[in-house]
């Protein structure tokens, strides 16, 4: 499961970003990979809809690195 | 204090083409561009055609990372102002101080239409995060601000089917006040959502025949889609830098029927238009061609010539007056800034567009219409009508300054 929400959360940022999966991996920084505030609502609302699950806006303001949002994803999911 | 106002930049989109000259070569050859839908299911219209914008690829248009955020009347707003901005040949330094003034009669139709689907159609809890910002009636202005470095005066102007004739407006009074020296102005429109034509249809406005402005047999307007801008600059600004001026934007007038929400005021509009020849201090004599509102309706075209009979005189049956919305037709809150494109250029080469699908002339229409051929003309002196639901008519006057 986590893998698969890993490979959403990619791809999802790279569609957001235009840029190369590989260019994302788990430890990659937000910030580095130049994801805004905007953008990472964005990804989120993919997310949200693709696990239809309900991301709360708390969650967003501690996001760093795209581990953050795989970890946040799955205690949402497996609290499904 | 007067500083004459000169264009010195075009820019267009419409259902003529995808940039300036297309479209001035499909009106000086009488080409229609209404066509059935493409871009839009049918089965629930009562109407199948309209001027849409077709091969039209955003992504060969907009940066990519950016093109989320930017509804359909935005992307045809962009694409205008960069045509204007280029053909004006700007620099860096000389836009930064700019002002961007856009109309737009609807806004980001599109993206509230989706939203809208969201919630209601699908059941679903959540639009899209860029809604907002996407969807807000100055999200255009904001995006020609944005990518071309404008750091004026920025704002939308909304008054339905007349909002580009006041956008410009607008930008001319800043010029002539000193406000600022370039102004980039026009407006959007991308009406094409199920609710807008739905809404026309409930007035009974549309044509599913074609548009026929001032025909006998003339059953509405065709509803179109694009952006028109200009970039209009002080005159000594244009001249310092040795920029290529078109026209002289010489004046313009504004009245309001304060009357019926859509009938149309004889003497609203002919007010309109005896300002706008008083503020650019020319005679009626001296006008040579007006690029009518015409929009294919009974009630516009008949108040439209009634209005121009009642301020012209005996100089009426001299004048030609034309409608390019049989052409690219009515681009609602865009009208104002693709008639105004239209207008310059019929000045510039001497050319005068014609009003296309003309059958007869009907019954209270009795000006030269230039029928379906465009006509070989010098013109010193043309006024581009606008006028809007609500009663709201804004008249833009242009003069050659050949």
């Amino acid at each position: 499961m986590s893998d698969q929400i890993l490979s959403s959360v990619v791809a999802a940022i790279a569609k957001q970003k235009r840029i190369d999966h590989d260019l994302i991996t788990a430890n990659s920084l937000l910030e580095e990979l130049g994801v805004t505030s905007l953008d990472a609502i964005t990804i989120v609302f993919d997310i949200e809809e693709e696990f239809d699950i309900e991301v709360p806006g708390d969650l967003l303001e501690n996001l760093k690195s795209v581990q953050d949002i795989v970890d946040g994803i799955t205690e949402l999911t497996s609290a499904n | 204090m007067s500083r004459k106002v000169v264009i010195t930049g075009l820019g267009s989109i419409s259902a003529l083409g995808h940039n300036t000259d297309d479209f001035w070569n499909a009106l000086r050859n009488g080409r229609c561009g209404i066509n059935p839908f493409q871009n839009i299911a049918t089965d629930r219209l009562k109407v199948s055609i309209a001027a849409e914008v077709t091969a039209f690829y955003p992504e060969q248009h907009i940066p990519p990372k950016e093109l989320p955020l930017f509804d359909r009347f935005s992307q045809f707003a962009y694409v205008a102002a960069k045509e204007a901005i280029a053909d004006a040949s700007l620099t860096e330094a000389q836009l930064t101080r700019a002002a961007v003034i856009l109309g737009t009669c609807l806004g980001a139709e599109h993206t509230y239409d989706e939203s809208y689907h969201c919630l209601y159609a699908e059941g679903k809890s959540r639009v899209h995060p860029l809604t907002a910002p996407k969807g807000m009636p100055s999200a255009a202005a904001s995006q020609v601000s944005m990518q071309f470095g404008i750091k004026g005066p920025v704002f939308a102007v909304c008054s339905a089917c007349s909002s580009a004739a006041h956008a410009i407006i607008q930008g001319h009074t800043m010029i002539q006040s000193g406000l600022v020296d370039v102004a980039i102005a026009g407006g959007s429109e991308a009406p094409l959502s199920l609710v807008l034509i739905k809404s026309f249809e409930g007035l009974r406005a549309l044509s599913n025949d074609t548009c026929r402005p001032f025909s006998e047999d003339r059953s509405g307007l065709v509803l179109g889609e694009g952006a028109g801008m200009v970039v209009m600059e002080s005159m000594d600004h244009a001249s310092k830098r040795g920029a290529n001026v078109y026209a002289e934007l010489a004046g313009f007038g504004m009245s309001s029927d304060a009357g019926h929400i859509t009938a149309p005021s004889v003497d609203g509009i002919a007010a309109a238009i005896g300002s706008a020849l008083d503020h650019a201090g020319v005679s009626a004599s001296e006008v040579d061609y007006i690029n009518a509102h015409g929009t294919g309706t009974q009630a516009n075209d008949i108040a439209e010539t009634a209005a121009i009979n009642k301020v012209f005189g005996h100089h009426a049956s001299k004048l030609a007056v034309s409608s390019t919305k049989s052409m690219h037709g009515h681009t609602l809150g865009a009208a104002g800034g693709i008639e105004l494109i239209a207008t310059i250029r019929a000045i510039q080469d001497k050319v005068i567009p014609p009003t296309a699908n003309f059958t007869k002339a009907g019954e209270g229409c009795d000006l030269d219409y230039v029928p379906n051929s465009a006509r070989e003309m010098e013109v010193n002196v043309a006024l581009s009508n606008s006028f809007a639901f609500g009663g709201l008519n804004a008249v833009l006057v242009v003069r050659s300054l050949a």
